[in-house]
């Protein structure tokens, strides 16, 4: 009798011991689904991106979250920079009617002849990739769009993914945010 | 009644049309982009006045080699290097010969006796059925061959990667190297932005060596001291645009040069002066923001365009001006 009065009591706690542990994995899973779901952020693939101007005009936030960024270690740090000058330039100077950019957002800083850095300010830049194509068009692709996550909203339905005509934004893990040019990529 | 309900039912069903049409009218879905009020429009510098296009497309041959490197002229066939192999093709564009190669070509010159193929950073170098006679080289870590030249005993190695341009002997010695600095205080010499570094020696002996990042075409004594230089820097046609230009170019037996531009792909010919002469081919013959052509001249002064975007020989001749 008494060890009937054992088993049921080893029962009843083996059962909540079992019921504590599956509630508590329960709310781990759940912790985890919704950590992992929040890990997914909206980004460009800038060799699919086509500069067609979307990211300027439909993004939710004015100005777009997306900017140019610029991979340095892919720039020639050329004079003649088709990403910073008109094609039909006067002069290769700094004057407004010179510049590519519709808002100025891109600095031109000498070097040493006849090299010149180029630095996007980001705070000008509206995303709409003008310099992005002149770059692309005449030099080595080192200015590219990116979605900046300091400012992107992560909207569940990115409104510039939903009408981009390359299919360029996709999400992408959080820890791997963005995707910016390098050393992998190709000539051109 | 009846009718009335009929009639309602008409104007919702043309309201809902018209509603969806206006709708459709003014999506943004990915297919239905107004323009691009920040579209960079370079449609002006591709149109090209007719009577600057001084040549014409005769042929072209299809080409069936993958990878394709680089074109040459030598002695009544063309050279074309490809992943893994060199087609000697006729000016008819016939098969003549076809012979493996042990590395990754970059470029390819032809002479008489032999073949040079520009590798990483090495120079192969084959007789003309193909056996490999040496090799020279390696040059350095960050070595990429572009371009080599030869006259009489004399090879001329261009190197994008070092910036620096090598010259050896037939037999293989290297008799010296320069980087195209003016003088020791020089801050720069070659400014090559991208792997597009060209050379070539003209039918009088005369080197010459593109500088790129200046848009320069620059001769050179076989030692390396600069001897004189033109430049032509412009978007409009009678320049080179963008960060290094032109890309290719070759000589006229007259001694003009062809030149060939990546980013707005465009073939022209300028005097043995540098002042622009003539356009071969415009732009609008080429694939959009497709890579630069591979450039070779023949005896006669007809230019072999090595189209990588169509994989094709393109041949240009000088049109006939009426008399």
């Amino acid at each position: 009798m008494e060890k009937k009065a054992e088993n049921r009591r080893e029962f009843i706690q083996k059962s909540a011991r079992l019921s504590l542990v599956l509630a508590l994995g329960g709310v781990g899973g759940f912790a985890l689904t919704k950590t992992t779901k929040d890990e997914w952020v909206w980004q460009i693939d800038p060799f699919k991106c086509t500069q067609c101007g979307r990211c300027e005009s439909d993004c939710v936030l004015a100005p777009s979250a997306v900017k140019c960024i610029h991979a340095y270690d892919l720039c020639g740090y050329c004079d003649l920079c088709g990403g910073y000058f008109k094609p039909d330039a006067n002069e290769l100077s700094t004057a407004g009617e010179n510049q590519l950019c519709p808002t100025a957002a891109i600095e031109r800083k000498f070097i040493e002849e006849p090299y010149f850095e180029y630095i996007i300010n980001e705070d000008l830049c509206i995303g709409c990739a003008k310099c992005v194509e002149g770059c692309t068009s005449f030099g080595n692709g080192s200015f590219h769009l990116q979605i900046m996550h300091n400012i992107c909203l992560n909207c569940n339905e990115c409104s510039i993914a939903r009408v981009c005509p390359s299919d360029a934004i996709s999400r992408v893990k959080s820890n791997e945010a963005y995707k910016v040019k390098g050393d992998f990529t190709t000539n051109t | 009644m009846k009718n009335r309900a009929i009639i309602i039912f008409l104007i919702l069903l043309a309201a809902i049309s018209v509603f969806i049409i206006i709708g459709d009218f003014k999506s943004t879905r990915p297919d239905k982009q107004g323009e691009n009020p920040f579209d960079l429009n370079l449609d002006e510098y591709k149109d090209v006045a007719p009577e600057l296009i001084k040549y014409k497309e005769v042929k072209n041959f299809k080409l069936d080699i993958k990878g394709l490197a680089g074109i040459s002229y030598d002695n009544g066939n063309l050279y074309v290097a490809g992943d893994s192999s060199v087609q000697v093709i006729s000016l008819e564009g016939q098969l003549v010969n076809n012979f493996p190669l042990q590395d990754e070509p970059y470029c390819i010159v032809a002479n008489l006796v032999k073949i040079y193929v520009g590798n990483e950073n090495t120079v192969s170098v084959y007789s003309s059925d193909g056996k490999l006679l040496s090799t020279l080289g390696p040059f350095t870590e960050n070595s990429v061959i572009t371009s080599i030249d030869t006259w009489e005993e004399n090879i001329f190695i261009a190197d994008a990667g070092a910036r620096k341009v090598y010259r050896f002997d037939s037999d293989g010695n290297k008799l010296g190297e320069f980087e195209g600095k003016t003088g020791k205080d020089a801050q720069h010499g070659f400014i090559i932005p991208s792997p597009y570094f060209d050379l070539a020696v003209n039918t009088f002996g005369d080197l010459w060596i593109v500088n790129p990042g200046k848009h320069m075409l620059e001769n050179y004594t076989f030692e390396g001291s600069l001897r004189s230089f033109w430049k032509a820097s412009s978007i409009k046609i009678d320049g080179f645009s963008g960060c290094c230009n032109p890309a290719h170019y070759a000589f006229l037996p007259d001694g003009s040069f062809v030149t060939s531009e990546k980013g707005l792909v465009r073939i022209k010919v300028y005097k043995p002066s540098g002042e622009f002469d003539g356009v071969v081919a415009a732009p609008k013959k080429f694939k959009e923001e497709g890579y630069a052509p591979d450039i070779a001249v023949d005896d006669e002064g007809n230019i072999y365009a090595l189209d990588f975007d169509k994989k094709m020989v393109r041949v240009f001749e000088l049109k006939q001006t009426g008399l």
